[in-house]
Order: C-alpha cells, then structure tokens, then sequence
C-alpha cells in the first residue's frame, strides 16, 4: 500500500535535481510519473535510471514555453487516463543582473520559466482537476519567494509572484477537494544552480560560487544548503491524502532561514 | 518500517484530540510515546483505548502532571527519558485559553494563565528537551501555535499573545540548535473541534459577541476549504517533522489551516 496508489502526477523539469527526487518518492509510493525536459537524451536516462517500466514516461519540452507546459499536462493525461498531482518545479535564472544592468531578455525568460510556466501548467490542471473535484498542484517556489537578494531581481520577483498566484487559486478551489501550496526551498545545489551560480555570483557581487553556497547556507539555521530528498518529502507529503485540508500554504524547506 | 522507528517521544497533554492523534500517528510509525494530562482516570483511559487499536501497551506511557508548573514540565519530559532511556521528539501540544475578553476588559489573571498554559509551558519543556538533546546532537521540537499565532482575532488576545510568542519562541531556539541536529518547528492549525474547544470555545464566542456554532463558521468561512480542520491534519505534519525527511526543516511556522492564514 503506498500513499499514492492509482495517482498520476506529471513534473515540470523532472529529469534530474529536485524534480527528479521527487518522481522517485512518487513512484515509490505506487505513483505514475510524466516527468518534463528540454534534452530527450537526459529523458531517457532519466527513465531508465529509475527503472519504473510502465509508471513513468518523459515529455519533451521547454517549461518556458506555454505549448510545452500545457502539452505535459496533455500527455499525462493521455497517456495514464487523468492527472491528480501537478508539479510546477522548473525555473531558475540564466544571465542574472542586478536591476539597473538587467536585460529584457533575461526578464522576459525568467517571468515565462518561473511565473507564466507556472500559470499555463497551473490553469490546464485545474481545467481538468476541477470537473473531478480532486487534485494537488504544488508549486516549486524558493525563499526568495519571500525574501530578496541583490543580483536576482526577477527570480526574486517571479517567486513572489507565484506565491501570490497560489495562494488565490488556493482559495477559488478549496471547496472542490482540490489543494493549490507552494514548497520554498533554501538554496540547493541541483544542476541548474551549479550550472548559472558561478554566474549569479558575479551579478550578486560575490566572489564566486563557494560564496554562494556560503552565503545561503550562512543565512540559515542549519548552516548548511538544503537537499533535494527533503524537498521531495514535502511534495510527497503535500500530494498524499495525509495534507487534504492543507492549502494555500508556503511550505518553508530552507533550514531556518525564512522570518515567516 | 516507520518513518520513526525506535525513536522516542514526548506529547505535552496527549489523552485527547490532537496530542492523542499525534501519538498514535507516532505510534503507528514506530516510535515509543509518552503521553501526559492532569487526570489519571484520563490517562488510563487513553493509555486502554489506544492499547485497544493493537499497539503494544509497552511503547506508551502516561506521565500524569501539570503543565502549568515548571515541575509539571521538568517530570513530564525528563520522566519520558528515564522510562524509554532517551528523547528524540518533545511535541508541546498542551495549552488553551480560559476567561477570554476585549483586552480593554481583560483580567490579569486571565493573561497570565494564558500565558503560563501555552507559552511558560512551552518554555519550559522546551529548556528540558534541549537538555537531553544537545548532547545526543539529535532531536525534534515541535510546538502548538495555531493561525491565531500568525494573525489575531478580536476578544481573544490572550491567546493570540501567546501563541505568536510560542513562534519567536520557536525561531530563536532554531537558530541556536541548528548545527547540532536539532529541528524547532511549530504548527499552526486552524480551529479544530477537540475536547478543549468544545470547552473553551463556548464561552470564547461570548466574548466575541457569537454563538459557539458563529465562532465555528467564523474560522470555517475564513478558510478556502470552508471547513474545519481535523485532528489528523496535524498529525501527520507532525510525523513529517518528526521523521528524518523533516531534517531540513526548522525554524518553521507551518500552516495547516485550510488556506486561511496570509503566509
């Protein structure tokens, strides 16, 4: 008996990093999993490194993209029948700069990636979820959903703004056995942030990426950046019948770092 | 396998509604928990209604006691420890509210028995647990706030106050505790119907200008689920907490309110 026997989820950047940690818990717990990704070859790996044969499957597509999103969600629902727990997870940063050397390029990606990815996935699930009357959407937001640093005006924007979205859809579905919550987690080291943290670094001010990794895991309690497992136990948690009556929640996973 | 095999707990209060619910949830996951209330009878009953639903009567313990005492505290969470021979999760469940009013009308006695039931009593078994755990370098907190601990509601400030002190509370003690493997998180539920609501929530509604039943709605309509919420609810965010998965977790104010608290 696993917690989410018979449940479908689909996962917005799920091959690898926290997306990933969080399709094994699923699978574990009886789930089936569509897991999302630009790189079909990571896609592939990444199925065959589960090793879930029937109850996982990879869709192809940039979660920036509204064609990508919403065609996840298609998928899911194509291929296992209906689509229950919806994970908005991808996002993050790519040429990062402090406001006023802030390109509208870079603006423009990081408001589609965090924020319309998250409105697209958000609003084709619940155009299937509410006619059922059930489902979970849970959101990857970041502490800096609640904070802000120098150097990541638009990440710390868009997170803002997703916990804004989720809690009002949070509240227009409540009555319909549907739960809407956020997860924000302190800084990890998953692939995205290894790859563009050097970078942000720089546009943080800081000397490199040590003194990233060090100046979030400073910041907490624990001392110490977060992990993917403990990111994913949430999720699991969140998408399990044990949270039925959590909704509109910030689920803080960052050590201690967040004042509220 | 549960999620807190051979670990140990200890429930402030624990015979009825939410501690109760906690316990068996820990129970059910492995651990050995010691329960505590003012009244033996109590006690006994518990201690045979949970027996009843197949639990070995040898993980769990009731600790009569006071937690309205520093002794009633020290007893209750040191007594775990000397029975089980170790604490790992020191849940402060107990507390409530009594002689509620307008704080233009509030009695000192009032606020301070708030204060001492919810707040002192945290406190205090709060201090004892730290002892037991900063040396093993390992455990969990976990501390009874509520949405009252995050917003306020008019003719109940007694509780409110000290609740959102049971959270500054709980993040200071995070932070000092970090680094040693200590977790210090509190839960903040919506109202939910146990024993001490249903006690408490009477006369709570009188000073509010409510029926029991208007007060009930109140914290219903103010939620996106338009219901209460139920012991279980934190329950199982307490087991989340408790486990190892709840490692990167603290200093956290956790909501389980059905969507009504702001953040």
């Amino acid at each position: 008996m696993g917690k989410l026997d018979g449940k479908v989820a689909c996962i917005t950047g799920g091959t690898r990093s926290i997306g990933r940690a969080m399709a094994e818990a699923f699978v574990a717990e009886g789930g089936k999993v569509v897991v999302n990704g630009r790189d079909a070859e990571k896609g592939a790996q990444c199925l065959a490194e589960m090793g879930a044969g029937d109850n996982a499957d990879f869709f192809a597509g940039d979660a920036s993209k509204q064609e990508a999103v919403e065609g996840l969600i298609d998928f899911t629902i194509e291929r296992y029948g209906q689509l229950d727990i919806c994970c908005l997870n991808s996002g993050g940063v790519q040429n990062t700069a402090p406001v006023a050397q802030m390109s509208d390029d870079e603006w423009q990606l990081e408001i589609d990636w965090n924020l319309n990815h998250v409105f697209w996935g958000m609003r084709r699930a619940l155009q299937h979820m509410i006619p059922r009357e059930s489902g979970r959407v849970i959101v990857t937001s970041s502490v800096e959903g609640k904070l802000g640093k120098p150097g990541i005006p638009g990440y710390a924007a868009t997170k803002h703004a997703v916990n804004g979205l989720v809690k009002a859809a949070a509240q227009e579905v409540g009555t319909l056995g549907i739960t809407v919550n956020a997860i924000l987690p302190g800084l990890i080291e998953t692939d995205i942030v290894r790859a563009t943290g050097p970078d942000s670094a720089v546009a943080m001010g800081l000397g490199g990426y040590d003194d990233l990794i060090d100046m979030f895991s400073q910041e907490s309690a624990l001392k110490r950046p977060n992990k993917v497992e403990e990111v994913a136990a949430v999720a699991l948690f969140l998408a399990s019948a044990a949270a039925k009556n959590m909704t509109g929640c910030m689920f803080p996973v960052d050590g201690g770092t967040m004042p509220y | 396998m549960g999620e807190l095999d051979g670990r140990v707990a200890c429930i402030t209060g624990g015979t009825r509604g939410i501690g109760r619910a906690t316990a068996e949830a820990f129970l059910r996951e492995g651990a050995k928990v010691a329960i505590n209330g003012r009244s033996a009878e109590k006690g006994e009953q518990a201690l045979a209604e949970i027996a009843a639903t197949g639990v070995d009567p040898a993980n769990v313990l009731f600790i009569p006691g006071d937690v309205k005492t520093r002794e009633g505290c020290e007893s209750i969470v040191n007594g775990t420890a000397e029975h089980f021979g170790r604490l790992d999760i020191l849940f402060a469940n107990a507390g409530g509210a009594s002689n509620h009013a307008p704080v233009v009308d509030l009695t000192d006695e009032a606020m301070q028995d708030s204060m001492v039931w919810n707040f002192w009593h945290t406190f205090w078994s709060m201090q004892t647990a730290l002892k037991h755990m900063i040396p093993q370098e390992s455990g969990r907190i976990i501390t009874m706030s509520s949405v009252e601990g995050k917003v306020g509601k008019p003719a109940i400030s007694i509780y409110v106050a000290a609740k959102h002190a049971i959270n500054g509370l709980t993040k200071s003690a995070a932070q000092e505790v970090g680094t040693l493997g200590i977790t210090v998180n509190s839960v903040c539920q919506g109202a939910i119907e146990t024993d001490i609501m249903a006690t408490e929530g009477p006369p709570a509604a009188e000073a509010m200008g409510l029926t029991y039943a208007q007060l009930l709605d109140v914290f219903a309509q103010e939620s996106a689920i338009k219901q209460l919420n139920d012991v279980s609810d934190v329950a199982e965010v307490c087991v989340l907490l408790a486990s190892d998965a709840g490692a990167g977790i603290t200093g956290s104010m956790i909501s389980i309110d059905g969507g009504s608290s702001p953040y």
